[in-house]
């Protein structure tokens, strides 16, 4: 396409834009909802990712022991664990300690677990660290063979959990996104046919003199653009600012005992904006071919 | 130039607009059609923009075969071809020199090309002092020679008017068609559909008369009726 074709595609299509501020604006707003609800799933998605791949690699499991273990007990217990083969190390972990750890980690709010010294509720608690992460089945099938053990707990189960229990999720939001991409492309391809409909007379007289098709399309296809990608933008901007602040406030309220990590925000929005910017883009230039196909056939 | 064999046209509600059409128009020919309305000739006018396709028959156009031309040329044959209309079709938003320059603009040509061409045309129809006006500052025949001009800036050696004339006093109509005329002696071939029985008995060119979609009549010189 040659340049002048272009800055007159993207002069016409700026004018398209500004001639129509009031629908302009509200299809921009509702590309921008649609965006925003797009980018809340993806980050959501993209945060189960994380810590899905980060329990993968995890290479610790814990060991819950029975109430009320002798010393002895435990300490046969430990040699037995020990030999069992793809465990590197073994760190044992008393009622007490574990205790003291949270109390540590609540920090200000340690208060909660007053009165619980007398009755500690917490387990007594091997730490087996593994030579590599695809052990953890054959060492869990070996612990589950072993008196004494209330639970073993790793990453791999605690992954297959959360895969299950996002898979709802996921579907879900998959059906919320298409359904808001058809609605998005609806909106931008009506706002584009005011100005279709507002132009038709000068549409007809481009087809008669001999203009192409797509010559007649350029500037509606620019609009629709530039309606998409304003749209991600601002979504893009909203989310951004969503995220940064979700961040903060896991990591500065209590919620961190959960020890929730999310994602950095850096590699969030940076796929975040690719994505919401593309998304954008397309369902403008389908709205806005979408629109002009019945105008142009002259 | 022009060549129409066996050419029918039914219209999708069953009326029939042209039948078994044949007819030849050569190279540099000034030819009236003439015919009440709804007697075919616009419709014609639209087949040989490719406005409309023929329920059967061919039409050959400077050679081509335009019955079996491809949506995304035809772009292509009507740049061949200069068209004006009665109702003159021109952008109010734009000046006449816009107006005539957006038919170049279309076709992807050159700013320099633009601003050589466009004051030519608008010198060839007398309207050079008038360029920065808009349509609605001046009179209808005037605005029917911007149209004019813009049929002929990109050249085409077939200029297609249909019903020019028609919205317009008879003063100024003789002012479009002796233009027409003189576009016609630098070599264009002009095709005018008209009922205007006095310009088409004044300039004793050739008449093709239709009605009811039929060719009745087709003179080489002749007037608007056979007593003429």
């Amino acid at each position: 396409m040659k340049l002048r074709t272009t800055k007159y595609f993207a002069k016409e299509g700026f004018n398209n834009l500004s001639r129509n501020k009031v629908m302009s604006a509200a299809s921009i707003t509702s590309v921008i909802a649609a965006l925003l609800v797009i980018g809340i799933f993806f980050i959501i998605m993209l945060n189960i990712d994380y810590a899905a791949s980060a329990l993968e690699s995890q290479i610790e499991m814990m060991v819950y022991l029975d109430e009320g273990l002798s010393e002895e007990t435990i300490s046969v217990m430990r040699d037995e664990i020990k030999s069992i083969n793809g465990v590197k190390d073994i760190l044992f972990i008393s009622k007490d300690t574990a205790l003291k750890d949270m109390q540590k980690k609540l920090g200000d709010n340690a208060y909660l677990l007053e009165g619980l010294e007398s009755d500690n509720p917490l387990p007594n608690t091997f730490i087996i660290t593994l030579k590599n992460p695809q052990d953890a089945s054959s060492v869990s099938l070996a612990l589950s063979s072993m008196a004494n053990i209330e639970k073993v707990s790793y990453g791999k189960e605690d992954l297959e959990k959360l895969l299950k229990a996002t898979y709802v999720l996921r579907m879900a939001s998959l059906l919320v996104i298409v359904i808001l991409l058809f609605i998005s492309i609806f909106i931008i391809s009506n706002t584009i046919k005011l100005t279709v409909f507002a132009r038709r007379r000068e549409i007809g007289i481009m087809k008669f003199v001999g203009a192409t098709d797509w010559f007649v399309r350029g500037p509606f296809v620019i609009e629709g653009m530039l309606l998409g990608v304003i749209g991600g933008i601002a979504a893009t901007a909203l989310l951004g600012a969503g995220y940064y602040y979700c961040i903060n406030l896991v990591r500065d309220q209590m919620i961190g005992i959960l020890s929730i990590t999310l994602m950095p925000f850096k590699q969030v929005t940076m796929s975040m904006t690719a994505l919401l910017l593309c998304v954008g883009l397309v369902i403008g230039t389908i709205g806005s071919l979408l629109s002009v196909r019945r105008f142009i056939k002259v | 130039m022009i060549e129409l064999t066996n050419v029918s046209k039914t219209f999708q509600d069953g009326h029939k607009a042209l039948n078994d059409i044949n007819m030849f128009i050569d190279r540099g020919e000034f030819v009236f059609i003439v015919g009440q309305s709804g007697s075919g000739k616009s419709t014609l006018i639209k087949l040989l923009m490719k406005e409309l396709e023929p329920t059967s028959g061919k039409i050959v156009v400077d050679g081509k075969n335009i019955t079996k031309l491809k949506r995304r040329e035809i772009p292509y044959l009507r740049r061949s071809m200069g068209v004006v209309f009665q109702d003159f079709r021109l952008l109010q938003d734009k000046t006449v020199y816009e107006n005539v320059a957006f038919a170049m603009q279309v076709t992807e040509a050159s700013a320099r090309e633009i601003r050589r061409q466009v004051p030519i045309a608008l010198s060839m129809v007398g309207l050079s002092k008038k360029s920065g006006l808009y349509p609605k500052q001046l009179s209808g025949g005037e605005q029917q020679r911007v149209s004019m001009a813009r049929a002929m800036v990109n050249g085409p050696s077939l200029l297609i008017a249909d019903e020019p004339t028609g919205n317009l006093d008879p003063e100024m109509s003789w002012d479009i068609v002796k233009m027409l005329n003189e576009f016609n002696q630098r070599g264009t071939t002009i095709i005018m559909a008209t009922h205007d029985r006095e310009i088409v008995n004044g300039m004793k060119k050739r008449v093709i008369a239709i009605e009811n979609g039929d060719i009745i009549r087709d003179e080489k010189r002749g007037g608007y009726c056979n007593e003429a």
